[in-house]
């Protein structure tokens, strides 16, 4: 907790940054004291990233305008080297660790200690491990990084910033796409850093989980700071509205009654230890729901759906046809379309355009063998609007969108091709609350037109609000299944035993 | 629909930075190829200063034919390479290419039928090498540079390790002219042109830009990857004969060492001076016209002012050099704007 009297470690005043025209930050002012955790809210371009990217070095701001103290002394024309010499360290959302060396290696890269040239591994181990140990973190050392999970990665990164001598640690969006146990660990990790006194700034889209850790929450929104004040005199509702600027309700819409005739039918689909003897049958018009641990069941269901990979055993079948499995081809052309949510590794192609990105499957599906850019624009741009896709300057490469926008290109590449059954793999992920209220319609609206929705999500929020009917997997296996008027939000959390971090 | 929200309103996280009014130069900098074109009009004007008999249109007429073949080579390997392939066996292709075609014409067989034969040879061995890297996971860059490696000895094979003379067979082709611009030059510009027209106006094309920026993308949204690296692969090897038959006419001939690395060095290099790159994902055909010109007219500088034959791969590989520093630093910029 904030110590009255306590001199703030960094404090920015009136900070301003733009890119060309676009003014990303607007006079910020922001103050972090150690041994607090101070979450930055905002919604999917609000100015955070650019904040934390200014309080790092990695830009500057702009001439004349705003200053940066670090414990009391200003700096200017901050770079990434001075910034880290001051305490600054960073845990990027995409983990930065050297997949093929140990964890004690990580933890020590770049301070190695060594004798006459050669390292100590003694000392490397038995130091990293004091690291680890100091932060309450359990991971033996020896392991190498890439058989880590996730949760453990952002660990090891934190406990190598820590001993770097990180007295101010932002952390962007660490429990995203996490089982609630991992993420429950991670914010444990959190509170041991402000014990420590550490000055940590927390970045995420989770209301609640923002609401139990930080002591001081920050709202930006369009570069500006809407309200800072300690998290106690927040609540969610109010929180959301400073975010979004207004009362966002994304609520449970009526659509019409599910169709008799089964779109979508799933038997006994076994695939080592992530999916195991998985069973389901999804109506025309019927949204079913796959709830589980977001991670391995759920992306192996969609490499399996998808024909990227042939399960051990099983049926599918599409609008009553048996689909082969293990074929991209056979899937795609019974009229099923799987949605990823890994966007990155199997979404988008970020070099190519907005457009074209959105017209890569339909093009092929219409067999087109030219490709003309107006005509291109021309049949995106109903798809633009009506997925509510914006971007600020004409046709950018996909990979310069953020988050929200890039998951509707890419719910709307494959939602415009007429698909009879859908498989939607966490939809929402990493999107910010209008995002992904938007996103909840456009799922809505298919269902609508009477298509099979298949929908894994790690939400109990998102089952709630979308499915007729949830099947709860845990570990790979069906523990449970309900019409989702036979039960509350709270039982399903509890039979989920492992949903969203609350 | 129960809800309506506004999509989130800045739609891009880092707005691209336009140029600084106050930098004249600056909206220059950000032109594509800015950097090449640039290193391209410091050679032009260092060299025409030199020697009067570089900027004559003999000389240009003369570097532009020479560096046909080369142009042929790197239009091919500029489009599989932004489909995230790689054939360094393109070289080596020619050099087989070259040998077959000059024993067949030596041998007394008739012009088209060699053209032919030498063409669907080209074609298998692109063919083969794209069969190895589709279905065996062997990286590109390993696989072809073996193939290269037995190619090489597979030319040396054929022409028993002895030059070969075509006489005067195929003389047109590698001497004659149309208005004044020699045939090499018209082939190796509609090489290049239609290459160009095939990536940017065709899905085809588009194909290898999705391929070479995410393969798994490129398969799930209903693209026959198989099938186009196979093409992709079968169509370098094409070029490489085309490439071949335009040496051998140029040459009228083939010996030991015709095509090989060097060759294939040069295209990869002007490829890649081009900008095109390597991982895939991105190429342009004006940036590898523009590297294929610029190697030429380095060596034709060089060889103007009588610099020693040993400097001039020092020069050639300088060039290589300062052209990747200068993308990289033009695609960190535009990257952090």
């Amino acid at each position: 907790m904030t110590t009255p009297g306590q001199d703030a470690v960094l404090r920015v005043r009136g900070v301003t940054k733009s890119f060309g025209g676009a003014a990303a930050l607007k006079g910020v002012d922001l103050d972090l004291f150690p041994g607090e955790v101070h979450a930055l809210m905002g919604m999917n371009g609000a100015g955070k990233s650019t904040l934390v990217q200014v309080l790092s070095g990695v830009h500057q701001s702009d001439a004349d305008a705003g200053a940066v103290e670090v414990n009391g002394q200003a700096q200017h024309g901050l770079t990434v080297r001075k910034a880290r010499r001051l305490g600054i360290a960073s845990v990027p959302q995409r983990r930065e660790l050297a997949m093929g060396l140990t964890v004690a290696e990580n933890v020590m890269l770049g301070d190695l200690p060594t004798r006459g040239g050669a390292v100590r591994w003694k000392a490397v181990n038995s130091e990293a491990r004091k690291a680890l140990e100091g932060l309450g973190i359990d991971i033996d050392v020896k392991r190498t990084a890439g058989s880590l999970t996730v949760a453990e990665q952002t660990m090891v990164e934190v406990a190598r910033e820590v001993r770097r001598g990180g007295r101010i640690l932002v952390l962007d969006e660490p429990t995203a796409c996490l089982s609630a146990e991992a993420a429950h660990q991670i914010r444990e990790l959190v509170r041991t850093l402000r014990d420590e006194g550490v000055a940590v700034v927390y970045i995420s889209h989770y209301i609640d989980e923002v609401l139990a850790v930080a002591d001081r929450i920050t709202v930006l929104r369009d570069g500006a700071v809407v309200r800072s004040a300690p998290a106690a005199e927040f609540d969610a509702p109010g929180l959301v509205r400073s975010m979004v600027g207004r009362d966002v309700v994304s609520q449970r819409s009526q659509r019409p009654a599910p169709k008799d005739e089964i779109g979508l039918t799933v038997r006994g689909l076994t695939d080592g230890r992530a999916v195991r003897d998985f069973t389901v049958d999804v109506h025309k018009g019927e949204i079913v729901a796959v709830l589980g641990p977001a991670g391995d069941a759920q992306s192996r269901l969609f490499d399996l759906l998808s024909g990227r990979r042939r399960p051990d055993t099983g049926q599918l079948a599409v609008d009553g046809a048996p689909v082969a499995f293990g074929r991209v081809h056979a899937s795609l052309s019974s009229g099923l379309r799987c949605v990823t949510g890994d966007r990155r590794a199997l979404g988008l192609v970020p070099e190519l355009s907005l457009d074209e990105n959105l017209m890569l499957a339909d093009d092929r599906f219409a067999r087109r063998r030219t490709h003309r850019r107006a005509q291109l624009a021309c049949r995106a741009a109903p798809l633009r609007r009506s997925y509510g896709v914006v971007s600020l300057a004409g046709n950018p490469p996909v990979g310069a969108l953020s988050g929200g926008n890039q998951q509707k290109v890419l719910l709307a590449k494959w939602l415009q091709t007429e698909p009879v059954a859908c498989f939607l793999e966490d939809p929402t992920n990493g999107v910010d609350i209008a995002a992904m209220a938007d996103i909840h319609a456009l799922v809505d609206d298919l269902a609508s037109r009477g298509v099979a929705v298949l929908l894994a999500s790690s939400s109990a929020e998102e089952v709630m609000r979308l499915a007729d009917r949830v099947v709860v997997v845990s570990a790979g296996r069906t523990v449970a299944e309900h019409d989702i008027d036979t039960i509350t939000h709270d039982e399903l959390v509890a039979t989920a035993l492992g949903g969203q971090p609350q | 629909m129960s809800v309506k929200t506004l999509p989130d309103a800045p739609g891009v996280s880092d707005p691209p930075e336009k140029a600084r009014p106050r930098f004249s130069l600056a909206a220059l900098r950000g032109a594509p190829h800015a950097g090449l074109i640039a290193v391209l009009i410091v050679v032009i004007v260092a060299t025409s200063m030199q020697t009067d008999s570089f900027a004559t249109d003999t000389n240009v007429i003369n570097i532009l034919r020479q560096v046909s073949v080369v142009a042929v080579i790197a239009a091919g390997l500029t489009l599989l390479m932004t489909a995230g392939g790689m054939d360094f066996s393109m070289g080596s292709n020619v050099g087989v290419t070259t040998a077959v075609g000059a024993q067949l014409l030596a041998h007394g067989h008739s012009t088209p039928f060699t053209v032919v034969v030498s063409l669907v040879l080209a074609t298998l061995i692109g063919l083969v090498n794209g069969v190895v890297v589709t279905f065996t996971n062997v990286a590109p860059f390993v696989a072809t540079l073996a193939t290269a490696t037995l190619l090489d000895g597979v030319a040396l094979l054929v022409l028993n390790s002895v030059s070969v003379s075509i006489g005067t067979k195929m003389f047109a082709l590698g001497n004659n002219k149309i208005l004044g611009v020699p045939y090499l030059l018209v082939v190796a510009i509609l090489v290049l042109v239609a290459t160009a027209l095939v990536m940017r106006f065709t899905v085809f094309g588009r194909d290898a830009f999705a391929i070479g920026g995410n393969e798994h993308v490129a398969r799930l949204s209903g693209i026959n990857v198989t099938a186009r690296k196979l093409s992709l692969y079968a169509l370098t090897g094409a070029l490489s004969g085309l490439a071949g038959l335009m040496l051998l006419s140029r040459l009228s001939g083939s010996s030991p060492g015709t095509g090989g690395l060097s060759l294939q060095l040069q295209a990869v290099a002007a490829v890649v001076i081009g900008g095109t790159a390597l991982a895939g994902g991105y190429g342009t055909v004006i940036g590898t016209a523009l590297g294929v010109v610029l190697l030429g007219v380095v060596a034709n500088a060089l060889n103007l002012l009588q610099v020693s034959s040993n400097y001039q791969s020092v020069s050639v590989g300088a060039v290589l050099l300062i052209a990747a520093i200068a993308n990289e630093m033009h695609k960190a910029r535009s990257a952090r704007h």
